[in-house]
């Protein structure tokens, strides 16, 4: 009658049980490690240890203040661009089986990347100093 | 699809002429002349699938079966292109105001009707996670333009986060439905593959139902929705409470239409019932209470949705009747009410004080409009919401639902007249931030016409089907 229970008799659920040992194994290690640290461990409670950690400096007003955020702009681009060149993989394969078509798709492909790409640098997302 | 490959092309565009043109005013005349174009290709491609279709050479399925196209969803997108059109140059000015990136806020626009489209003609439930991606996306980033506007901002994270979550329950239910079926395309489905209600299939459709109800912003997944309409840029927010929800409702109602078609429909009216019954109530009860317009209006189209989900409930030729009407019954007046609070200084109910002696054209329209949203008969909302409920009401066990959305009408009567009766009865000053031009009265005039029109002759809309 319902799905999952067909599936659950048919496939054997059985065949996850060890899946279900190393999780369960996981979790008693990081519970069992955790406890042991507090039972064992001295226990110093100070004032210092409340406060961010900054390094050893004493920390400097308010952690909520506006930041250039360059580096997080170059590194999305990163992934995009780095994403275009993984689809060149699947087409270096197919090459010659995908003939001229294959190649305009690619091709148009590109194109839409190089206006992208010209927008980028254009738009001053690549430079690095103000 | 030439619109379809317009949208993409004229994003880029606009994204250029970002890059090359300083003058803010430019830009909206350059994205309503490219809208013009998209409104003309849209006529274009349905002329020509009727002549085509007249000689037997069109096929209705484009891309390898991954779009489906027909007269119906051709006139939509027609409909579509030519609101956002009228949206460009009514709240252009507005838009010019809420940053400095306008190119880019009018290329993100298109890439929204791009999703649109996409939704409109999809025949695959892969084009459905893309449309709805396509026309979320650029959603997140317009929410949050006004970058130093701490609403702004959490409106866009807001709904940012939950967005994505929604996606993910998206793509769970499309995993189990194909799963369960072996196919993404949604004609091939059949529940009962096996003799029997496909369990999975059945879980699959409800995680559908989930993620598109997150979309369309019906309780009890609304949540978002005051607070990212609230916070989001207003003329942002007149484009995302029209032209993006009634689209989603569009591919909403094709799923289940098309889609789900043999599932059985007691089913269907049970669960869609009860959405629509809580999304009645809690946008129509909440509406009430609400001390800003906007946010009302915000509360109102989650009311809205309520009555456009009977368009789901229904989901027969009487159906489809009714989306279009209501789809465009809806985004005008939204849109024409959004014009008009867009002039005021005062979002709260007293900036309207007054507005009929010191404004009486804008209070006009905007009574117009509001009287529309409410259902008054010779307005267009009176037939669109005339038309989803005889839809629903050839679904049997419905009739309890329509009762119960007719007194959720009445009530909503409440917060719309408010809004007239502090514009006509009450007195104050009313302080506009951009004097009223002529090109604003024009299309104003447009928008009011024409929700008095399709009041009159619904037909009209229905000309192309």
């Amino acid at each position: 009658m319902c799905n999952f229970l067909w599936l659950a008799s048919t496939e054997g659920i059985g065949s996850y049980a060890p899946v279900l040992i190393q999780l369960l194994i996981a979790g008693a290690v990081v519970s069992l490690l955790m406890l042991l640290t507090h039972i064992l461990g001295p226990k110093r409670k100070t004032k210092d240890k409340l406060i961010n950690f900054e390094s050893g400096i004493e920390q400097i007003g308010n952690a909520r203040k506006p930041m250039g955020v360059k580096y997080f702009i170059v590194a999305i681009l990163f992934v995009l661009f780095d994403v275009e060149v993984i689809f060149f993989y699947p087409y270096a394969v197919n090459f010659r089986e995908l003939g001229t078509e294959g190649f305009l798709a690619v091709l148009m492909f590109v194109a839409l990347f190089v206006c992208g790409f010209v927008y980028v640098i254009k738009k001053g997302a690549l430079k690095w100093e103000d | 699809m030439k619109p379809l490959i317009a949208t993409a092309v004229f994003a880029i565009l606009m994204m250029f002429a970002a890059l090359t043109v300083k003058e803010k005013k430019s830009f909206t005349h350059f994205a309503a002349i490219l809208m013009l174009g998209l409104v003309g290709l849209n006529v274009w491609e349905l002329a020509d699938y009727n002549r085509l279709l007249a000689s037997a050479q069109a096929s209705p399925d484009l891309f390898g079966k991954m779009l489906r196209v027909d007269n119906y969803a051709l006139w939509f997108n027609v409909l579509m292109s030519s609101c956002s059109f009228f949206y460009i140059l009514l709240v252009g000015r507005s838009i010019e105001k809420v940053g400095v990136h306008v190119g880019e806020y009018y290329a993100l626009h298109f890439f929204i009707l791009c999703g649109v489209f996409l939704l409109s003609t999809y025949n695959n439930l892969l084009i459905l996670f893309l449309g709805i991606e396509i026309l979320s996306i650029p959603q997140y980033i317009l929410s949050g333009s006004d970058k130093r506007n701490l609403k702004s901002s959490e409106a866009s994270l807001k709904y940012f986060l939950m967005g994505a979550f929604s996606t993910g329950i998206l793509l769970m239910g499309i995993v189990l439905l194909y799963g369960a079926m072996g196919t993404f395309d949604i004609h091939g489905f059949n529940f009962y593959a096996t003799g029997t209600l496909n369990i999975m299939g059945v879980v699959g459709v409800l995680f559908m139902l989930v993620a598109l109800g997150f979309k369309v912003s019906a309780a009890p997944m609304h949540f978002w929705t005051p607070d990212v309409y609230d916070g989001s840029p207003t003329p942002f927010t007149a484009f995302m409470a029209t032209i993006v929800k009634v689209s989603v409702f569009f591919a909403f109602m094709r799923l289940f239409m098309e889609g789900f078609a043999n599932l059985d429909p007691y089913w269907k009216v049970t669960v869609l019932g009860t959405i629509t019954v809580l999304t009645l109530l809690i946008g129509n009860i909440t509406a009430v209470y609400q001390q800003s317009v906007k946010r009302m209006l915000a509360y109102s189209s989650i009311a809205q949705a309520g009555f456009m989900m009977f368009v789901v409930i229904g989901s027969n030729a009487m159906a489809m009747k009714g989306m279009i009407i209501y789809a465009v019954a809806y985004t005008l007046a939204t849109v024409g009410i959004f014009g008009v609070l867009l002039k005021l200084k005062d979002y709260t109910y007293d900036g309207f004080n007054g507005l009929a002696k010191k404004h009486p054209f804008l209070a006009l329209i905007a009574s117009i409009c509001l009287m529309s949203l409410a259902g008054i008969p010779l307005t267009a909302g009176f037939f669109a919401k005339w038309f989803v409920i005889a839809a629903a009401l050839e679904q049997p066990g419905t009739f309890w639902l329509v009762i119960f959305a007719l007194v959720m009408a009445a009530v909503s009567l409440y917060y719309y007249f408010k809004v007239i009766m502090a514009m006509y009865f009450k007195t104050g000053e009313p302080e506009l931030i951009t004097p009223v031009t002529t090109m604003d009265k024009v299309v104003m005039a447009i928008i009011g016409s024409a929700v008095i029109v399709f009041g009159i002759a619904p037909d009209m809309l229905l000309a192309w089907i």
